[in-house]
């Protein structure tokens, strides 16, 4: 590694209050440092410097996002391929990328740090190998605890203290960065073919617990924890119209505890019914707002092809009714389970044409974003390497107001985003790709240009391209202080890092939980938890 | 499967010979947390048509005549839907509309139903359409109840092969990287196509005994190109290879992962120590001396939407 100095660019570093100021950027190793003498320098004249585009919420890793592609050949067929050369491994990219394409595709667009956000600890060996092989971006993963039996029965019990140890035990067994949960409750019960999407009533299989428990009771456990992440989650009732009654009652069971609110575009429909079905974006973007505690990202909507994967199984079974597309269940024994349904996304179809405002709505209604993040809850509602379209749909209202006109007068008449004027600004499209989600990830190394930040930069042409989109092609791409991007090319094909944390436990919990999985579970227990030299390039936090 | 099915369906397979450990450490035989009178608990149809060993675990056993796979799963869907289907026909598959209506009210009323199939659907008159058809009966069925269906693999890693193929190429099997980028066509990339139509000019063979397995013509290719075989022991395939490197027992002499048929990986801890190099020792020193060598470049193919 060697130094470098990035002269001449115009700076955007909100986490340290740097407003477009030209400024130069200095590199020695793998940290930004005050000054440097000599190395290379990159005359970066009449660009825009970002911080590393950081994703809070993306499936590009594990056994759910690996099921989907084998469930969908067509669209690997169609998709862009990735030819091997001497440094650079074959791939496809498309809805589902190969992991080499995926490192490749984030990377090429600025992208430098992503999180898996779904993972089950039966198959987590599988998540890390995964990662493992997505090369360039570091990496974090959440592990899936909402619907895990062992932790469910000890909240029903009332035993929150012994479950804090549990969930400590398992988030250490699954080597992973944090705790998301989806649907809580609900993919329990859909292993009976039930939901659970009323949060004060009883889980089927449950006596007495309701989803209301198991969030109240994970969101402490997880402030207790100390996680640097607060709990990630997949609110209930999900995509069904009328749900914003479900995910404002949920900020209010919270109590005021931190949560991260994922893919909230899927949770913000009004109406009663599929014909009723409309924007709620505005009254769930006023509750987010009463909220401190919270943060969210988009889970934006493009028009076209995607594939929906979620651990949301009785979601999935409703849309391949819905739609009479492909479908794949995995149920993964007593922990959670996923579902898989192909989508095409149309703007003629009014169901589609308002999830399309909704995304856009939330991210230009909240006002403050810090607390709101660029996300397409990648691959469901469109693929990550679309998100330029979306930055360009915030950062200009007249052609955002174009596209509004393409839709039916039906759908524009279930919408608010014809009356928005919001125009985001290049600093407030820092803060939502890289400097708040990095915030929200308890990053702080990331995200940021301050000294001793972590080296990844990204350098976009300040002229937008012909079709209109200005993140698309970065000139140069920086990660650890490596130059991955230089020209569109990929030029170093480095390892990224993976962040687990080790909370603290009692080292006895073992003895507890051992009987109860060798009880249910099909595997011994010496074989679950995930090895740590299994985790390539694993940095552990601890606190 | 465990803690919950109490309806479990083997379609054209023969766990008690070829799965030996499934009944009892997955379905049938276990208490489960739902099902806590174990076998008692739950009711086993096998699919066949012949009366194997398996015929012996199970509560119902239905002989249907060969090739009669896929009659019998449509016959299924279409009294699921509650459509009439025709005494006759149905009878030339060997069962009855009466068996196979008892057998739809029982998947019915389960509470968690499960079907395993076998290459004895997947293989046989019908193949894929079989298996398409099989899992759209489970699929359906969850319109009523909850159920689940899986396919019983062939014996050793078969599976964690699937899954490593998946993440890095897009494609399960059957995958030609010759164009520099994967493209994926059974029938046309799949082994035994290749070898049948001599398309190959050399092969490496990890895992498999293709020499044991592969039709004649197929194998007599293998024969006469350089083939190269990594395996501990000697077999049909390394007979006629033209190199056959020793290597270590995965899971006995050396570590490694291997994936459950319900995708699921498991550590493999050796107990021994093998004089032997394991399978990726091998194929690391075969990758750094081809490394070495000039690049190989392929030549861009027009019209392929390449980046």
């Amino acid at each position: 590694m060697s130094t470098i100095r990035i002269t001449g660019g115009t700076v955007y570093d909100p986490a340290n209050g740097i407003n477009g100021v030209v400024k130069d950027i200095c590199i020695d190793g793998s940290r930004i440092v005050a000054n440097v003498e000599g190395g290379r320098t990159i005359d970066a004249t009449g660009t825009i410097v970002f911080p590393g585009g950081v994703d809070v919420h993306t499936h590009v890793a594990g056994g759910a996002l690996n099921f989907a592609r084998g469930l969908v050949p067509e669209n690997q067929r169609a998709a862009r391929k990735f030819l091997h050369g001497v440094n650079r491994r074959a791939g496809i990219g498309g809805m589902t990328p190969t992991t080499f394409a995926t490192g490749y595709l984030y990377a090429g667009m600025g992208w430098t740090t992503v999180n898996e956000a779904a993972v089950p600890i039966l198959s987590a060996k599988h998540t890390h190998e995964e990662l493992h092989d997505t090369p360039i971006v570091d990496k974090s993963c959440l592990v899936l605890m909402a619907n895990n039996e062992i932790v469910l029965d000890l909240i029903e019990a009332g035993e929150v203290e012994r479950a804090q140890h549990v969930v400590a035990w398992l988030v250490w067994a699954a080597k992973v960065y944090g705790v998301k949960a989806v649907n809580p409750g609900g993919v329990a019960a859909w292993k009976w073919g039930k939901n659970a999407s009323k949060l004060h009533e009883s889980i089927a299989g449950y006596k007495t617990l309701t989803p209301a428990a198991i969030i109240s009771s994970l969101a402490k456990i997880i402030e207790d924890l100390k996680l640097p992440h607060p709990l990630h989650l997949h609110c209930n009732n999900l995509g069904n119209p009328g749900n914003i009654a479900t995910t404002i009652e949920t900020m209010k069971v919270l109590e005021g505890r931190r949560a991260h609110l994922a893919h909230l575009q899927f949770h913000a429909y009004g109406g009663e019914d599929w014909p009723s079905m409309r924007s709620g974006a505005v009254e769930i973007a006023d509750a987010f707002e009463k909220h401190p505690n919270l943060t969210t990202d988009a889970g934006a909507v493009l028009f076209g092809d995607a594939v929906t994967i979620t651990a949301d199984g009785p979601w999935q079974h409703m849309l391949h009714q819905l739609t009479g597309r492909k479908w794949g269940n995995l149920d993964v024994e007593n922990e959670t389970g996923c579902g898989i349904v192909p989508y095409v996304y149309r703007d003629r179809h009014t169901v589609n044409a308002v999830q399309w405002a909704v995304g856009l709505e939330l991210l230009l209604l909240i006002k403050d974003p810090w607390r709101v993040y660029l996300t397409t809850d990648h691959p469901n509602g469109g693929c990550f390497w679309r998100y330029p379209e979306i930055i360009r749909l915030l950062m200009d209202k007249e052609f955002r107001k174009e596209q509004i006109k393409q839709l039916s007068e039906n759908a524009q008449s279930r919408i608010v985003l014809g009356e928005i004027d919001r125009e985001y600004t290049l600093f407030e499209i820092a803060i939502i790709t890289s400097a708040g989600p990095a915030r929200a990830l308890g990053f702080s190394q990331k995200g940021q240009l301050g000294v001793g930040a972590d080296a990844d930069v990204t350098i976009y042409p300040a002229k937008a391209t012909d079709d209109g989109m200005l993140f698309t092609y970065p000139r140069y791409v920086l990660k650890g202080g490596e130059i991955v991007v230089e020209e569109g090319e990929i030029r170093a094909v480095t390892e990224g890092k993976e962040f687990i944390f080790r909370p603290g436990y009692d080292e006895q919990i073992e003895e507890y939980i051992r009987p109860l999985f060798q009880k249910v579970y099909t595997m011994s227990f010496e074989n679950y938890p995930v090895e740590i030299e299994r985790v390539r390039g694993a940095e552990v936090i601890t606190k | 499967m465990k803690n919950r099915a109490d309806f479990i369906v083997y379609w054209g397979g023969n766990p008690a010979e070829c799965h030996p450990r499934h009944f009892s450490k997955y379905t049938l035989t276990q208490k489960g947390k739902f099902v806590p009178e174990g076998r008692k608990g739950r009711t086993m149809v096998l699919v066949d048509i012949r009366e194997t060993p398996s015929a012996r675990a199970a509560d119902i056993f239905l002989q249907i005549r060969p090739g009669k796979d896929f009659e019998v799963v449509t016959t299924l869907r279409a009294l699921l839907k509650g459509q009439r289907v025709n005494e006759a026909i149905v009878a030339e598959t060997g069962t009855t509309v009466a068996q196979l209506q008892d057998i739809v009210d029982r998947m019915k009323r389960a509470k968690f139903g499960v079907i395993f199939f076998g290459m004895g659907l997947s293989m046989t008159r019908g193949k894929h359409m079989n298996s398409g058809a099989i899992l759209m009966l489970a699929a359906e069925l969850n319109a009523f109840t909850k159920f689940v269906c899986m396919p019983m693999r062939g014996h050793g890693n078969v599976t964690g092969a699937d899954v490593v193929l998946r993440w890095t190429t897009g494609y399960p099997f059957g995958i030609n990287l010759s164009r520099g980028y994967p493209r994926f066509n059974p029938g046309e990339f799949s082994t035994v196509d290749l070898l049948v139509r001599g398309d190959n000019d050399a092969a490496l063979i990890l895992g498999a005994d293709p020499g044991a397995t592969m039709p004649q013509p197929g194998i007599d290719h293998l024969a006469r190109i350089p083939t190269i075989v990594l395996d501990p022991k000697v077999t049909h395939t390394s007979r006629l290879a033209r190199v056959h490197i020793t290597t270590a027992v995965t899971g006995i002499s050396a570590p490694g992962t291997a994936y459950r048929m319900d995708e699921i990986p498991l550590p493999l801890r050796p107990a021994l120590k093998s004089p032997y190099p394991t399978d990726e020792e091998v194929l690391r020193r075969i990758r750094k001396a081809v490394a070495a060598k000039p690049a190989w470049e392929p030549a861009p193919y027009e019209g392929a939407g390449i980046s």
